[in-house]
């Protein structure tokens, strides 16, 4: 596993409640691997946590990162080991070009205008047009996100975390994304994909089913989806929406047996 | 005349500031320019359209600037005050004066690469015509040592419908003790935006900073932007001055500074007065750090934070 979690318990920054409940799974390398649960389930937090943010920390278990205990260490040390994220809402910061921020995470001495050049292509931003922009309101959301993708695929790290790519983003450029999904794994890359929706989810090779904080399953993805559906009575949108590669994922006995066990007819 | 020709330390601080050094030599590009090594005049060049003159004074030089009716160029006029020298006093008065319909640049320099006590004063007059637009960029470079004393005083005048840009920009190197005053007086339909910058980086710079605007002509309009940062014992202070004395003028005042490490103080003190009741004038000021959120998103591509907030300091330093 490239990355694991073992028994991992997230509380409140003020250690009243707890966010994540002693959860345990693992992200196999090459993979791309969502995280699903309806909103207020933890997936944010969980993302935060894995990559170390200050005002996330974890008071019960651990993190291994290709075998290493990584539960102790900061932000920048994990950043540096080859983990990153992409937010959710990627800041404007005003004076900061599209050219600097995304060099910023190129340190293996490797050409860093190529690079550059070669991560917008990968986005599918037409580098003439935005290198010497500035990562400020005058970007589009979808822009904006895209630069994100472009500065962690940049850095060439072995494992982004895309917290929710999927945020505000009209159907179309959400069509693009899952595409561009593609081209990072085919770069080696493993991601981990925080999400709520089954039509970006479809893309992920395995999923964690998040819900109230419990990790409930860790499974092939279509597998996942549909003890989702099961657990939030959506049996007709599981027969509906369960697609891959053009085909139907599960025929509907399998469907009508989980939900079964959930306890719905 | 060449590089060779004048202290190459006083111009390699342009490069710092991503502006190409042989703008400011005489017989290289386009644009009139003066150049000056301490209280010397090494080259004047004049274009048409533009009058440019300097006299050599006790401790300074007096530099008159005519851009004569009419006149539009796109090459700036280029104004070099270095002074390689550790000490001394250098006092200059420019009087620019940009005839009605014109349309000119002005890049002035002020580099003093070896400062260590050098004295600096300016008493500039700037008097705007009608229908212009004026542009006047100062940046400054006062070495790596104990910075300088600088002192400039600035008096502009803007008039009808005119465009007025100044832009004063200290990021690099040591500043020292910096006391800047700017009075522009905006007459009508004129638009003004003043743009400051400033970086205190230790216990050796202390910069105060008072940019003020006088909105007296009718829709008369302005923004003035005052962006710096204090670190590791520097001190910064900006007043941002706007008075609406006069009917359907409009201005807004905007500090922002960030303050890093102990000792280093930020002050900001924005002042707005209106004497006209169908004016409008405004402000807003931030101090402190950066969002968290913003150095997190740094980090997470490797950075400390240290380094963080270096990249950010830059960028808010270097936002247009």
């Amino acid at each position: 596993m490239l990355l694991e979690l073992k028994n991992v318990t997230i509380p409140t920054l003020d250690q009243r409640c707890v966010i994540v409940n002693n959860i345990s799974f693992g992200v196999k390398e090459g993979s791309i691997h969502a995280i699903i649960g309806p909103n207020g389930s933890g997936k944010s937090t969980l993302a935060y946590t894995i990559m170390g943010l200050d005002s996330y920390k974890i008071s019960n278990g651990k993190i291994y990162f290709e075998g290493k205990d990584i539960t102790n260490l900061s932000l920048t040390e994990r950043a540096k080991l080859g983990i990153t994220l992409a937010w959710q809402e990627p800041a404007r910061i005003e004076g900061l070009t599209v050219k600097k921020y995304i060099s910023l995470g190129i340190k293996d001495g490797g050409n860093v205008k190529e690079r550059v050049i070669e991560a917008l292509n990968t986005v599918n931003l037409e580098p003439e047009l935005y290198l010497n922009r500035n990562i400020d309101e005058s970007l589009s959301g979808g822009e904006r996100k895209r630069i994100e993708l472009a500065a962690t695929i940049a850095m060439r790290p072995r494992l982004i975390i895309l917290d929710e790519p999927d945020s505000g983003l009209d159907m179309i450029v959400i069509e693009d994304f899952l595409n561009i999904f593609e081209k990072i794994k085919n770069l080696n890359m493993t991601i981990l994909l925080i999400t709520h929706r089954e039509d970006i989810g479809m893309v992920a090779d395995y999923g964690t089913l998040l819900w109230r904080g419990d990790a409930l399953m860790t499974d092939e993805f279509p597998r996942v989806m549909v003890k989702y559906c099961a657990k939030a009575g959506l049996k007709e949108f599981c027969k509906r929406a369960l697609f891959k590669n053009g085909g139907k994922c599960f025929d509907d006995d399998y469907i009508d047996r989980i939900f079964k066990e959930e306890g719905i007819s | 005349m060449t590089e060779n020709n004048y202290p190459k330390a006083i111009l390699q601080s342009l490069e710092d500031y991503n502006i190409d050094i042989r703008d400011f030599l005489p017989g290289h590009g386009g644009g009139a320019k003066l150049l000056l090594d301490f209280n010397k005049i090494k080259g004047v060049e004049q274009v048409d359209g533009i009058i440019l003159k300097g006299r050599e004074i006790k401790n300074g030089i007096v530099a008159d600037i005519v851009i004569k009716e009419g006149t539009k160029i796109d090459d700036s006029v280029h104004l070099c005050f270095g002074v390689n020298k550790e000490t001394g006093i250098q006092e200059i008065f420019p009087r620019i004066i940009a005839e009605d319909n014109t349309d000119v640049k002005v890049q002035a320099h002020c580099s003093f690469p070896n400062a260590n006590g050098l004295v600096h004063k300016m008493f500039g007059h700037f008097y705007i015509g009608k229908n212009c637009n004026f542009t006047y960029s100062e940046t400054h470079y006062h070495g790596e040592n104990s910075g300088a004393f600088v002192a400039p005083v600035a008096y502009m005048y803007v008039g009808e419908n005119s465009v007025f840009e100044n832009n004063f920009t200290l990021t690099r190197g040591t500043p020292g003790t910096v006391k800047i005053l700017i009075d522009i007086y905006a007459m009508k339909n004129s638009t003004i935006r003043s743009t400051i910058k400033a970086y205190g980086k230790s216990k050796k710079d202390s910069i105060r900073i008072r940019d003020a605007v006088y909105l007296e002509g009718e829709n008369a309009r302005s923004l003035i932007k005052m962006k710096a940062a204090a670190r590791d014992g520097g001190e910064v202070l900006m007043y941002g001055i706007t008075e609406g004395n006069a009917p359907h003028c409009n201005g807004h005042v905007e500090c922002s500074e960030i303050v890093l490490g102990k000792g280093s103080i930020c002050r900001a003190r924005p002042f707005i007065r209106a004497t006209d009741p169908t004016s409008s004038v405004s402000h807003e000021a931030s101090l402190g750090r950066f969002p968290q959120k913003w150095l997190d998103e740094i980090m997470a591509k490797g950075l400390t934070e240290e380094e963080a907030t270096e990249i950010l300091i830059q960028a808010m330093l270097r936002e247009e």
